[in-house]
């Protein structure tokens, strides 16, 4: 699971600092949730604005221009459960734009979010997988209407931030409407749906 | 000269040098113009697949031919008005269809089909009856009415009644041959299955006048054999040949199609022509001679298959026939093989059977009998010389050439000939009624009664792309992937080419989760055509298989840009839009698939699933129960049905409902399901128990029964079974959200039962 990432603990000094992979690593069973929030930034450069997060391309990037924390707003039309964010950053090109500190809230809206997770992230190079699950089997997902991501600080200081690429990732509704789990065998997929 | 342009034009055709047609068309048009010489202009554009041009010259023409093609041209470019309106003028009354719509059954089919695409289902459906009526092997019609859902019982329309009506007809015609020889000459080409590139050309350009005068006899054999009621098809050309004798002699050629001696005539040999040559001097003899002999090419050709019979033409026209039928069927495919296609479904099937069987057994699996009207436009059928016998052996060619034919009295011909004739008309019209019968079983889903009658078919005949398919699709339909894979494989195998029954195969395999044989199939099908819309549906499938809604979303799209008769492609993008959760999109594409083809059930059903999801449940319960009434054996339909009663807290009908879906297929493990969790909601806790555990036999592998048992002992207080069923589900790898009921529900085991919620 995706959780094992924050273990990670390889050269650097400080255990349970996000390093990034090349690849981006899915479970099968999730899918990215947000094609239809609204995503809003808290400031940007002209030309680096909050297309760049959503465009599957990660030669362009999200350019902050404003104070810190820089927030990235996501949106959801209705509530929708979450699992999973992940992030595409690169300190090699980026270098102190690299955020270091990021802290993920979660809310009805403006008014009443809550921070569910900080993570601190070592020089990182690709994706970074960032899980929202708690310990407890039951709080595998969010619940929420909106999500936030917060930069709270940038590698060497930097004041303004680069993200290239912004991901959240849900659970797959069940094709099968109205059902209180999910089926797995052959038997029962095959039979169904119809198509 | 005009004679001598006339036929190379019409050879042109015939071997698809269509520019050299149309070149030469042009230069006839300029220098003899008259509306025959258009028309047969017009068919070159056709047959060049410029229907514009056809438009063009054609406009405002009023011979009932002219406006047949004009017709044809409108309908290609998709005028469905206009080409409504010259069939059926508005301001005439529309008193007999085969006065009033040109080119008699064929036309009342294109009128037909045109009424279709506009959502005129009724008034198609009478159109297609006239068209049955007057030419009982228009198979495309009874096909027509069959999808629409309310064609007659195969063994009316292809009774002995029927088949006494066409003997009749027939034998009247043969007492009238005594036409022009030359006539003849083309008509019997014409009638060839091969001969169709051949003749049609003449005949188009013949027209009106010579018809009844000239060949009375042919017009009306072809005429009756095929009901081809075009008057200008039936218009044999007339050439202004040169004297008999050498047209005789050329056209004797007498292609060796008599080898095959089939049932049918075995003293009649198609063979005049052949003979003739024999007979060189004794003109007027032969001429007697040619008239029976191509009465009787006629009637054989008509009823008997063989490869042999098909290049009978006269020398002259004498071409390679199995070319000519071949690319006779093919042209009339409408390019190739996409049957599929909305428009003339005219002959869909049989290129792409003719394809599959040897070409040179002219085998119409469907009797086309269109013939020469089609084939003024060029690129209907020629059918008119598809015989086809339903066994090999049986029918002979009447081709069968001797020179014994000579000798033989011509009264004795004549008999003989319309024993042969009746024994071939109630051949065709036998396995036409198979057929038929078959077809509209399964497309009223009956689909068991479907597959007793294909199995009556005899062994070549079963063992061709169609029929399998068919067969396949009625296997799919009872839900029986297994089986239908088998099938469809084996007709993929057969006749590579066709790919009218592709899309359902490619669904069989998604639902069998075939991942590797879906991908070569699409790969396949891309390779073959990819101007297709099943070859895209199935590699949308297999895309949407990978759960890759997105990209499987394109793929549908395109074949709906490809076809938009194609109701299934809508549906299928429908799904898609469902899966990615974008109901107003969904919604969109199943009412279009709705209007293409209101029987299509996935549609009804896509929408009751949609509905079922925002909740509508009322809707949701329609909207099944609509999709239930279009196919009332699928057991699937029925379990959607009782869970939208179930929603709609109808406990009593649901469980009706699903005790039926039960009753339907034991291997259904969906609807006990479906039951435990309604019984559940009833609180009959024991009564679920049992329910799930008679599944478990069926689907040990099971996480989602197991935990619904574990939650049931909980309600039940048997809390060691509880935990030990929450642990074996645990154990079978549900996906996370999942696991994560299941484990909390695990932990609140022990807990008083406030807890026992996400249920529905």
């Amino acid at each position: 699971m995706e959780s094992d990432a924050e273990e990670e603990t390889s050269a650097t000094p400080t255990a349970g600092r996000l390093k990034g992979s090349p690849e981006l690593t899915v479970d099968a069973d999730m899918r990215e949730m947000a094609k239809t929030a609204a995503w809003s930034v808290s400031s940007c450069k002209a030309g680096n604005g909050v297309a760049a997060l959503r465009d599957d391309n990660l030669d362009t990037y999200w350019q902050s221009d404003g104070a810190q924390p820089h927030l990235v707003n996501i949106q959801f039309q209705k509530k929708v459960q979450l699992q999973l964010v992940v992030l595409y950053v690169d300190f090699k090109l980026d270098e102190s734009y690299t955020p270091s500190k990021i802290s993920i809230r979660a809310g009805d809206g403006f008014h009443n979010l809550k921070e569910i997770k900080t993570v601190e992230l070592a020089k990182p190079v690709g994706w970074v997988h960032i899980s929202l699950s708690g310990a407890d089997p039951r709080e595998t997902f969010i619940h929420t209407f909106m999500l936030q991501i917060a930069v709270l600080s940038n590698h060497l200081n930097g004041r303004d931030t680069h993200v290239r690429q912004i991901k959240i990732f849900g659970p797959r509704p069940n094709p099968v409407p109205r059902q209180p789990f999910h089926f797995i065998s052959r038997e029962f997929i095959t039979y169904s749906t119809i198509r | 000269m005009e004679t001598l342009m006339v036929d190379r034009i019409h050879s042109s055709l015939r071997l698809f040098m269509h520019r050299n047609a149309i070149f030469l068309c042009e230069r006839l048009c300029a220098q003899f113009p008259s509306e025959t010489n258009l028309q047969l202009l017009a068919t070159c554009y056709l047959h060049n697949n410029q229907p514009y041009a056809a438009y063009h010259i054609l406009k405002g023409k009023k011979l009932p031919e002219s406006r047949y093609l004009f017709a044809m041209s409108c309908f290609r470019m998709n005028l469905l008005r206009e080409a409504e309106d010259t069939l059926c003028p508005v301001n005439e009354p529309n008193i007999e269809s085969s006065i009033q719509v040109p080119s008699g059954a064929t036309g009342n089919y294109l009128l037909g089909v045109i009424y279709r695409c506009t959502g005129r289902m009724s008034a198609a459906a009478e159109q297609f009856t006239q068209a049955l009526t007057v030419d009982p092997l228009l198979w495309a019609a009874y096909e027509e009415l069959c999808i629409l859902g309310v064609a007659e019982d195969a063994d009316e329309c292809f009774s002995e009644a029927t088949a006494l009506r066409l003997q009749q007809e027939h034998a009247s015609t043969s007492a009238l041959e005594k036409s022009n020889f030359a006539n003849e000459n083309r008509i019997l080409s014409s009638s060839l299955p091969s001969s169709l590139g051949d003749i049609i050309p003449k005949q188009m350009k013949q027209l009106h006048a010579n018809i009844t005068a000239e060949v009375p006899g042919y017009h009306h054999v072809r005429g009756t054999a095929l009901h081809v009621q075009n008057s200008t098809t039936s218009n044999i050309v007339q050439f202004d040949t040169p004297s008999p004798a050498t047209a005789q002699t050329s056209s004797i050629v007498p292609p060796p199609l008599f080898r095959n001696v089939h049932a049918y005539q075995n003293t009649i040999s198609v063979d005049a022509p052949a003979k003739q040559k024999a007979n060189g001097a004794n003109q007027p003899l032969r001429r007697k001679y040619l008239d029976e002999a191509r009465l009787k090419k006629v009637s054989g050709r008509l009823f008997n298959q063989s490869s042999e019979s098909l290049p009978r033409r006269s020398a002259r026209l004498s071409r390679d026939t199995t070319i000519n039928s071949n690319s006779n069927i093919s042209q009339f495919g409408g390019n190739g093989t996409d049957h599929s296609s909305g428009k003339l479904r005219v002959n869909s099937s049989t290129p792409s059977k003719l394809c599959s069987t040897a070409i040179r057994s002219v085998q119409v699996r469907k009797g086309k009998p269109r013939a020469t009207e089609n084939f003024d436009e060029g690129s209907r059928n020629e059918v008119i010389d598809e015989m086809w016998t339903d066994n090999e052996p049986a029918t002979s060619s009447s081709v069968t050439t001797d020179g014994r034919f000579f000798e033989q009295d011509k009264a004795e011909r004549i008999m003989s000939q319309d024993s042969k004739l009746a024994v071939g008309i109630r051949e065709l019209l036998g396995l036409l009624r198979l057929l038929g019968e078959g077809f509209r079983l399964s497309c009223l889903f009956k689909c068991q009664e479907a597959l007793e009658v294909f199995r009556k078919l005899p062994e070549p005949q079963f063992n061709t792309g169609w029929v399998l398919c068919q067969v396949g699709k009625a296997y799919f339909e009872l839900v029986d992937y297994l089986e239908a894979d088998h099938y469809f494989e084996l007709a993929h195998r057969l006749s590579p080419c066709t790919l009218d029954g592709m899309d359902i195969y490619s669904t069989v395999l998604y639902h069998l989760n075939a991942e590797m044989r879906l991908s070569y199939l699409a790969q396949e099908l891309i390779s073959i055509d990819r101007l297709s819309p099943q070859a895209w549906c199935a590699v949308g499938n297999c895309f949407a298989l990978r759960k890759d809604h997105e990209t499987a979303l394109k793929n549908f799209q395109r074949a709906v840009q490809l076809d938009s008769r194609f109701a299934y492609a809508h549906t299928l993008c429908g799904h898609e839009y469902s899966a990615l959760e974008d109901y107003e999109n969904s919604l969109k594409f199943y009412q279009c698939a709705l209007q293409v083809d209101e029987r299509h059930y996935n549609a009804w059903y896509g929408l009751g699933v949609v509905y079922l999801r925002q909740e509508k449940f009322e809707f949701a319960e329609h909207h099944f129960r609509r999709a239930f009434q279009i196919n009332p054996r699928s057991s699937v339909l029925m379990c959607y049905l009782g869970m939208a009663l179930h929603s709609l807290k109808r406990n009593e009908e649901a469980l009706e409902m699903m005790e039926k879906a039960i009753a339907a297929d034991k291997k259904n493990p969906l609807p006990k399901y479906q039951k435990a969790l309604i019984l559940l909601g009833l609180q009959k806790y024991t009564e679920a128990l049992e329910e799930l555990e008679r599944l478990k036999e069926i689907a040990p592998h099971e996480s989602s029964m197991y935990a619904l048992m574990g939650k049931i002992y909980k309600q039940l207080n048997i809390l060691d079974k509880a935990v030990f069923c929450f642990g074996i589900a645990l154990d079978l790898k549900p996906p996370a959200a999942d696991l994560a009921i299941i484990k909390a529900a695990m932990e609140k085991v022990h807990l008083p039962d406030e807890l026992m919620d996400d249920d529905l």
